[in-house]
């Protein structure tokens, strides 16, 4: 990441509060999560099941659900544009064109009636002033760009397999150079010689388009990999965020710690992890204080009574704990 | 002494409109008691099948397997019924694999009433047990795996495979489901359980850093059939066939210091209907020659590790030890 990347942002998420209303009760989704990713940069969000991951990514573009879903709180600036006022019609045109998602599960994001020439065309005619025609030259274009051959087109999603749907839903999100890409699990479902194949043409297409990137996953090989940001989120709160030799080198936060501990690797001998204690809280119910204290063996009462701040370690790494990982 | 569980040559192919689907081609190893043999590959590679065909799920086409010393190949209901008290399994999706209108009580002790001989309240106690064992809060007793999130959800199919207190359990997948924070949880319960009842297990997996972590021995499969086999270490220090080496290379590893160089796999795994005889990852592997299609064999390279490529001297000629290339 170059000095100049720094200043350039792209996209503000400050304050976002998004709960769900259910049969009287009401899930707390997400709970005042604040960051920026700035042009050509890749933010990891880490987390896991049910942390709020899918549904910051499906508020920045517009698509939760509304009811149950609602923004509570907070505003999603992206190139200046709170995208949470706009009216649904201005919001289309940022839709697909200027931001656009890669869904987890390939096999059923495209539409198994028509080809995947027509559903990357259908993106490219609703955004571009072209013909049917060029967009369907620029739909092959997009496949070949993905490593598909050309001819395979007019074929339907079915005649693909998991690796190669991915590639098409990938063609889909990128065929009108959108600035920002939310990749929520981009990589999930595919097995890991496949996955090294997609991982590497997201890089060098990243590379190549300067798209900024949103990476949603609970893979922390990947975000190594991928990531120049990692946000660790819990019970719908970032915990911690940094850069991200700062979060593999300087883990801080007890629940970041406990994430690596989860980990088996690949280099150690040892032949016992460390997970976790415990469950993720119910989100309906959330504990008072730090979300994390009732599995944290650092946490007292002043952990358990108050809401914990961020506190910024220096070259923006926060970390939502006022025992910095129990060195306090 | 015979080993605890031996399979030779096994094979089960499928009839399917399009040809013979070969989903286990001439697999065979044995496992030791108390010890873990991990199986890794990709989607469609045949694991699943191998583990359901052991425990006689599926019918074998071909190939021997034996249990402790005894040739269970072919055999009736009654030996089956007491075949299965010693062998279970444990599934992949905590969601589908347990029945909904079944509570946690009556999931775990059904195998207990399947065997008989004991009362309602022996086995009420043995329930009891089994939850405290897998790590089940008592209040969860009459409830319904809707209400549990999917960590308790296995951990009640593992207290279903342990009610009959077995000596060998096939796990599929038995922490692909879960978030890794509950994946170590469930990992470091499975290992204790074997230290504590000397289980043999056969753990089928995708997840490189898991089987690395839990087995003794690891085979890595290919379109049905087994490329390489080797004691976990050696496997990860040493892979001598290149399509373990691409496999390793392909696991994104959670550090940012040490990007490790790839080796990138051309195109997708082919079809396992009627596969040409030869080895069946030339089509992928840059090393491939006119000499690999003819069918190749498993073959020691070191002491305990097989490897199926015939190209396999040629490529790793300064990792073979010294003793084995003379």
């Amino acid at each position: 990441m170059s000095e100049t990347k720094q200043t350039d942002n792209l996209v503000s998420v400050r304050d976002l509060v998004v709960e769900f209303t259910t049969d009287g009760s009401v899930v707390h989704a997400v709970n005042g999560v604040s960051f920026d990713i700035n042009k050509g940069e890749t933010l990891g969000l880490v987390g896991e099941t049910g942390a709020g991951k899918t549904t910051i990514a499906k508020a920045i573009l517009g698509i939760l659900p509304d009811p149950p879903a609602k923004v509570r709180n907070g505003s999603i600036t992206f190139e200046g544009q709170d995208l949470l006022s706009l009216p649904e019609k201005e919001m289309r045109k940022v839709r697909g064109k200027r931001i656009s998602m890669i869904f987890q599960d390939p096999m059923t994001a495209l539409n198994p009636i028509f080809t995947v020439g027509d559903q990357i065309a259908e993106a490219i005619l609703l955004h571009e002033k072209m013909s049917k025609a060029e967009s369907e030259k620029r739909a092959v274009d997009m496949l070949e760009l993905v490593g598909i051959p050309g001819e395979r087109c007019k074929e339907y999603p079915h005649q693909f397999s998991g690796g190669m749907k991915q590639r098409v839903v990938i063609a889909m999100a990128l065929a009108c150079n959108p600035e920002l890409l939310l990749a929520d699990e981009p990589t999930t479902a595919l097995d890991v010689t496949i996955q090294a194949q997609v991982l590497e043409m997201m890089a060098n297409l990243k590379e190549k388009l300067n798209t900024s990137v949103l990476m949603i996953t609970h893979d922390l090989g990947i975000v190594a990999e991928m990531c120049d940001k990692v946000a660790v989120i819990y019970a719908g709160e970032i915990v911690e965020i940094g850069l991200a030799e700062d979060i593999f080198d300087r883990a801080t936060h007890p629940y970041t710690k406990g994430l690596f501990g989860s980990l088996p690797s690949l280099k150690s001998h040892e032949k016992r992890l460390h997970p976790i204690t415990g469950m993720v809280p119910d989100p309906t119910n959330l504990p008072e204080g730090c979300k994390f204290s009732p599995r944290c063996k650092y946490a007292d009462e002043g952990c358990r009574c108050q809401a914990i701040p961020l506190h910024d370690l220096g070259n923006g790494h926060l970390v939502r704990c006022r025992k910095e990982g129990g060195e306090k | 002494m015979s080993a605890f569980l031996e399979v030779q040559n096994l094979k089960k192919y499928f009839k399917t409109g399009r040809g013979t689907l070969h989903a286990v081609d001439d697999v065979s190893f044995k496992i030791e008691k108390g010890t873990t043999l991990g199986v890794v590959g990709e989607s469609g590679c045949g694991k699943s099948t191998l583990g359901r065909t052991i425990l006689h799920l599926l019918d074998s086409t071909g190939g021997k397997i034996f249990f402790q010393g005894e040739d269970i190949t072919h055999v009736n209901k009654q030996k089956l019924r007491e075949l299965r008290e010693e062998m279970q399994i444990i599934f992949q999706d905590p969601f589908s694999s347990l029945n909904p209108r079944m509570s946690v009580s009556e999931i775990i002790k059904e195998p207990l009433i399947l065997k008989g001989g004991m009362s309602k309240d022996q086995m009420d106690e043995e329930v009891k047990k089994l939850m405290d064992t897998v790590g089940l809060a008592e209040r969860l007793t009459n409830a319904y795996p809707h209400e549990l999130d999917g960590g308790r959800r296995q951990r009640i199919g593992i207290a279903r495979a342990l009610a009959l207190n077995p000596s060998f359990i096939v796990c599929d997948e038995p922490v692909s489901a879960l978030d890794v924070s509950i994946q170590a949880q469930i990992l470091n319960l499975m290992q204790d359980l074997q230290e504590e009842r000397g289980l043999t297990y056969i753990f089928i997996t995708h997840d490189l850093s898991v089987v690395k972590h839990i087995s003794d021995e690891i085979c890595v499969m290919y379109l049905g059939q087994l490329v390489e086999k080797a004691p976990s270490e050696e496997l990860f220090e040493n892979p001598l066939h290149p399509y373990t080496k691409a496999l390793l290379s392909a696991i994104p590893i959670p550090d940012v210091h040490n990007k490790k160089q790839r080796i990138l796999l051309k195109g997708e795994i082919t079809s396992p209907i009627d596969p040409k005889p030869g080895c069946r990852f030339a089509a992928r592997c840059i090393h491939a020659t006119e000499a690999c299609r003819k069918p190749q064999a498993l073959e020691e390279i070191n002491p305990g590790h097989f490897v199926s490529c015939q190209k396999v001297r040629e490529l790793n000629d300064s990792k073979i030890h010294k003793e084995e290339t003379i």
